[in-house]
């Protein structure tokens, strides 16, 4: 017995997005969770990158994924954990709008700890996605099936850090398939995530370094953006110590141990200074890392 | 004819005294029967005893022999009962009397050698609480019954020895209590100086053992956690005099001082493999031992790769951290061993180590961390007040630039530290009935650990942004009062909470 599906679009459908509809490979039908609203698939940016990302990955993914779902720019990505999730996390939190787009069965959350995730998108307006029904699982194949809807539905995608032959990589071959726009982030050459964007760049990709380069693409004006506090401005007149680790740390983030021996002040001091630092929101900590905002 | 002879049995950290009545029968057919609850070990003593002797120049008497352990209700066990079991069948055969308000124990060989036996400490007590004058042991054993001041030690090499002056041929004189004293707290494995860099990781080792809290360090292979810990018992206070016997009777108990060994002066570190048996580790079995965590008393137990201990032996160490004691019962008998020790332990970030490593990269998925991170005991984790990670150093950095090496402070220098913040607990905590900040409760978190009103508001702050549990928020201040103690500071500034701050878990969170 068939199961008749409520939350379902057909390819025929009016409602159906016409970018996805353009690709030669189009699904023929699409399942989701949460509201379906048409000006959802106006204009999307596709946000896709590394499972292992590193924290100048996430840290670049939340300002640029933020900033263009502020601008009015629906986010499009693949809930994978890493920078999938990081972009769709990034939107909710600029009070933008998300689709995640599942390689499984529109039942299934996957992976299913971010299952807080999951409500946040569909309780923002978002939109879970799905060609596959009901509790199908994922499986090796039906990942790049997912990446063909992520770049369908959008008229550009960005790539943050990819390894060699990664998903992000998939997903890029799709864009240029469907000769959409490709936009990447430079990492360090050094780094094992920036060699498929490397490989991105000489096959003519063109370079993100912040928001304003992909909204241009969209003849977007920037929506205005709470500005991170200027860590310059802040700590202008708080002892000389606050100045010298904003100055380290925006050169390159560091440990409390490095700091100090480069500082050369004692370790205790500098832990009381970055922990006022950071409830003060002038530096974060990731990974025993201290990043300047 | 009957002869009484003294010797001691121990229950746990308690002795308990033993007659052993020789009786040498002209009567009945020649035997050899030991009574009086002897288990396996001590009927063995049978054969050692009449080798022994056989072995000594002397004719084992082949006549009735009947030998009673009284109280007859409680169980012997062990070796000790060799020396005046042997003594007592000498007495009847070679004609001298026991010597009067004299304690005998130790182990024969087959040769009439006097082995080292544990316990030789425990008899030593036993024996000045009891008025008793005299104490014989083997003469390796003798360094650690001469601890005990105010009776005389008589150690011997061999039965042989032991009988030419029983029968005033020969005389020995008492063992004196031994002079050479371990150099206090410096017998620890590292110095803190030998530590390159993990310049917070060193101030958290300190921080923990100035106010005795619990401290897990995350962090990559080889970082240098382990050798962290293993410097910790030289930046504690050295053992006083009490605590010093205390941890001595516990190894001389267990078996665990070894042959001349006399007392324990350096903060015991054990280190517990993690394929160990609760029972190894809590302590237990049929005649209860005590585990490694009473092994660690007044020192540190150092658990390294928690993840891999199983969940049921970590949750068996709930009970004793709190209580610093462990009692166990048995049908037979319930004993108690002390067990108030500092715990540091150890945890790799990831399963393959690597997560948060500039050198190499993670291969782990989120869901591996997690489950990997869940396996370690909650209950555990509440009790560990510091948390602290140790990256990986880069030793090229160090290679050749010796002032960094120059720069790095020695343990003797943190103990003092140490011992100074240690020195204001005390006496914060006089009549309290605790002696650390770690182990505060809320009462006297009320009474000694108030902050600053700014310091309060820091820590409203943090606890908002960090999303403190209740617990996570006691923790925080009982560190904070530990680094107001040791910058001699009354009350527990801002600077304090903050620094508290970096301490807090960021990795392995009680649930």
């Amino acid at each position: 017995m068939m199961v008749v599906e409520k939350n379902v679009v057909k390819k025929e459908d009016a409602r159906y997005p016409s970018l996805l509809r353009d690709i030669s490979d189009a699904p023929k039908q699409l399942y989701y969770k949460g509201e379906w609203r048409p000006e959802l698939f106006e204009q999307c940016l596709a946000v896709v990158g590394a499972r292992r990302m590193t924290s100048y990955g996430k840290k670049v993914t939340e300002q640029i994924a933020g900033e263009v779902a502020a601008a009015g720019i629906t986010i499009v990505s693949g809930f994978m954990y890493g920078i999938d999730e990081t972009a769709h996390r990034a939107a909710v939190r600029a009070g933008g709008k998300t689709i995640a787009v599942m390689p499984c069965g529109i039942n299934i959350i996957h992976p299913e700890y971010q299952a807080d995730l999951y409500r946040e998108i569909t309780e923002t307006g978002g939109l879970i996605l799905s060609e596959f029904a009901g509790n199908f699982p994922p499986a090796t194949w039906t990942y790049p099936k997912r990446n063909r809807i992520v770049a369908g539905l959008s008229q550009a995608t960005l790539v943050v850090e990819a390894g060699e032959r990664s998903g992000a990589l998939i997903t890029a071959g799709f864009v240029r398939k469907y000769g959409r726009k490709l936009f990447v982030v430079p990492g360090p050459i050094t780094s094992p995530v920036s060699r498929g964007i490397t490989q991105l760049l000489k096959g003519g990709a063109e370079v993100a370094s912040c928001a304003r380069d992909i909204l241009d693409s969209y003849g977007l004006p920037s929506a205005q953006v709470v500005a991170a506090p200027n860590p310059h401005a802040l700590h202008s007149d708080r002892g000389n110590l606050e100045g010298n680790i904003v100055r380290e740390l925006a050169r390159e983030p560091l440990r409390i141990d490095e700091l100090a021996r480069l500082l050369g002040a004692p370790v205790e001091l500098l832990g009381t200074t970055l922990s006022l630092m950071e409830l003060a929101g002038a530096v974060f900590e990731e990974q025993g890392k201290y990043y300047a905002h | 004819m009957l002869t009484k002879v003294f010797s001691v049995a121990n229950s746990g950290m308690d002795a308990i005294g033993i007659d052993v009545e020789v009786n040498v029968s002209n009567r009945g057919l020649p035997g050899f029967d030991i009574v009086g609850l002897a288990t396996k070990a001590v009927d063995e003593s049978r054969e050692r005893v009449r080798a022994a002797i056989a072995n000594s120049k002397m004719e084992f008497p082949q006549r009735k022999i009947t030998v009673n352990l009284a109280p007859a209700d409680f169980p012997k066990e062990g070796s000790s009962y060799d020396f005046p079991i042997a003594v007592g069948i000498l007495a009847s055969t070679a004609g001298f009397s026991v010597p009067e308000k004299s304690v005998f124990s130790g182990e024969l060989s087959l040769d009439g050698g006097l082995r080292h036996t544990r316990g030789a400490l425990l008899i030593a007590l036993y024996a000045k609480e009891r008025g008793f004058q005299n104490v014989f042991v083997p003469a390796e054993s003798a360094n650690e019954a001469a601890i005990v001041q105010g009776i005389k030690v008589y150690g011997f090499e061999c039965l042989e020895q032991a009988l030419a002056f029983l029968l005033g041929r020969e005389s020995v004189l008492p063992t004196r209590r031994s002079k050479e004293r371990g150099r206090r707290g410096e017998d620890a494995e590292f110095d803190m100086s030998e530590i390159l860099g993990q310049e917070l990781a060193k101030r958290a080792a300190e921080i923990a053992a100035a106010g005795g809290h619990n401290m897990l360090m995350v962090g990559t292979p080889g970082a240098g956690k382990t050798m962290l810990a293993r410097a910790l018992p030289g930046i504690l206070p050295p053992l006083n005099d009490e605590e010093s016997l205390e941890v001595t009777k516990l190894y001389s108990v267990s078996g665990n001082i070894p042959p001349e060994g006399a007392l324990i002066t350096a903060r015991p570190f054990r280190a517990p493999h993690h394929t160990i048996s609760q029972i190894g580790l809590i302590g237990g079995g049929q005649r209860p031992r005590p585990g490694e965590i009473s092994l660690a008393h007044r020192g540190v137990l150092f658990l390294d790769e928690l993840n891999e201990f199983p969940r049921s032996v970590l949750e068996a160490l709930r009970q004793p951290m709190e209580d610093g004691h462990l009692t166990i019962s048995r049908s037979m008998e319930r004993v108690w061993y002390p067990a108030r020790f500092m715990l540091a332990a150890s945890a790799n970030p990831c399963p393959c180590g690597y997560l948060g490593s500039s050198r190499r990269a993670c291969a782990c998925t989120p869901r591996e961390v997690r489950n990997y991170r869940k396996r370690v005991s909650g209950p555990l984790l509440d009790r560990v007040d510091l948390h602290v990670e140790v990256p990986e150093v880069d030793v090229e950095k160090f290679a050749g630039n010796q002032s960094a090496a120059k720069n790095a402070e020695p343990s003797s220098a943190v103990r003092e530290r140490v011992a100074m913040a240690r020195e204001i607990q005390a006496q914060r905590f006089g009549g309290e009935k605790i002696f650390t900040n770690a182990e505060m409760k809320n009462a006297h978190l009320k009474q000694h650990a108030r902050l600053t009103q700014e310091g309060e508001r820091i820590l409203a702050r943090a606890a908002s942004r960090y999303q403190f549990s209740a617990r996570a928020y006691v923790k925080t201040i009982k560190i904070a009062r530990t680094i107001a103690d040791l910058g001699e500071s009354e009350a527990i500034q801002v600077s304090h909470v903050a620094e508290a701050l970096q301490f807090r878990p960021k990795t392995y969170e009680p649930e």
